[in-house]
């Protein structure tokens, strides 16, 4: 067997570090989807449109997106093994493909339109999957001996 | 005197209980992580309007006005969460130098509203008047984008110190 060192792995900086990108990122991307939700609700940001607030956001939001995925990938990368146990990764990144799919289809499709229909339960639906995705990511690193690996 | 208000604090039955359990406390992380990318997204999208790098064809005082009382909801929320944890291993935390480092950029953060709020955050409708926005409203942009993001920064590094020795918890 051929064995490659994640260089990832030779300093213990780089996870802490690329973590940091994660959660920045995940600041960007999210908080910025979320200001379209509160609009949606009608909380926020009343004197937009859901649609002024979706396009403005949009680099922004994707841009987070890219670093929050990119730093993802990497923080796997240093330990697969462990992710692959790990069932609070299975129910982050279920709710990250939902979450994503639901953002750049209905999502957006109902935020630019002109008289949003179903609003409300778009913007709830869109906060409760990244509210999955944030519990799912947040509880990666708490499985030990109280919540138990999946047994395989 | 600190040292020992963090002995008694963790010991009271309510935070003992919120220790012992496997999912109290990474549900508060995870509601106080949701705090941030919520409200966290107010503070970047004003801070980035300043600088205008965002929101360019709506005016300053849009988001300034409204964000001012949502964002003040987003910090309690996350302020609450935050007191919960620290209460959960309030002995750990008072070892653990990226959560003093944490203190001070959020004392930082009080210095800085002090300074900004009246001669920047009041004034975002002049700046619209005006047509352009002073250096010193993107100083205060710039100076909250880096304490948050530090205050992020801190936040995570506060999970990679281990507790010295023989503590309590």
């Amino acid at each position: 067997m051929l064995l490659i060192e994640n260089p990832l792995n030779s300093s213990p900086l780089a996870f802490p570090v690329l973590e940091c990108f994660h959660i920045v990122g995940f600041a960007f991307s999210v908080g910025t989807i979320a200001l379209v939700d509160f609009r949606l609700l009608g909380w926020g940001m009343r004197r937009e449109t859901p649609a002024q607030i979706a396009r403005e956001t949009f680099f922004w939001t994707l841009g987070g997106l890219v670093v929050m995925l990119l730093s993802g990938l990497m923080l796997f990368s240093s330990d697969p093994d462990n992710y692959y146990l790990n069932w609070a990764f299975d129910i982050k990144m279920f709710f990250l493909v939902l979450a994503i799919v639901f953002n750049y289809t209905i999502h957006r499709k109902t935020a630019l339109a002109d008289q949003p229909a179903g609003g409300k339960l778009v913007a709830c639906i869109s906060m409760a999957l990244w509210a999955c995705v944030v519990f799912g990511g947040i509880f990666i690193g708490f499985l030990n001996s109280t919540l138990n690996f999946k047994n395989i | 005197m600190l040292l020992s208000l963090a002995l008694w604090v963790q010991a009271t039955d309510f935070f003992t209980y919120l220790r012992g359990s496997g999912y109290v406390y990474p549900s508060i992380l995870s509601l106080h992580m949701i705090a941030i990318a919520f409200f966290g997204g107010m503070i970047l999208m004003t801070d980035m309007r300043l600088l205008g790098l965002a929101f360019r064809d709506r005016p300053v005082a849009d988001l300034v006005d409204q964000f001012r009382v949502p964002k003040r909801w987003g910090f309690l929320l996350a302020i609450t969460c935050g007191l919960l944890m620290l209460g959960c291993k309030a002995e750990e935390y008072y070892y653990n130098a990226f959560f003093r480092a944490k203190v001070v950029l959020l004392i930082l953060v009080a210095v800085h509203a002090l300074a900004f709020h009246r001669s920047v955050y009041l004034k975002a409708a002049e700046f619209d008047r005006a047509g352009r926005v002073p250096g010193l409203a993107k100083l205060a942009a710039v100076l909250s984008l880096l304490l948050w993001i530090g205050i992020a920064i801190m936040g995570r590094g506060i999970g990679y110190i281990e507790p010295p020795f023989g503590i309590h918890a």
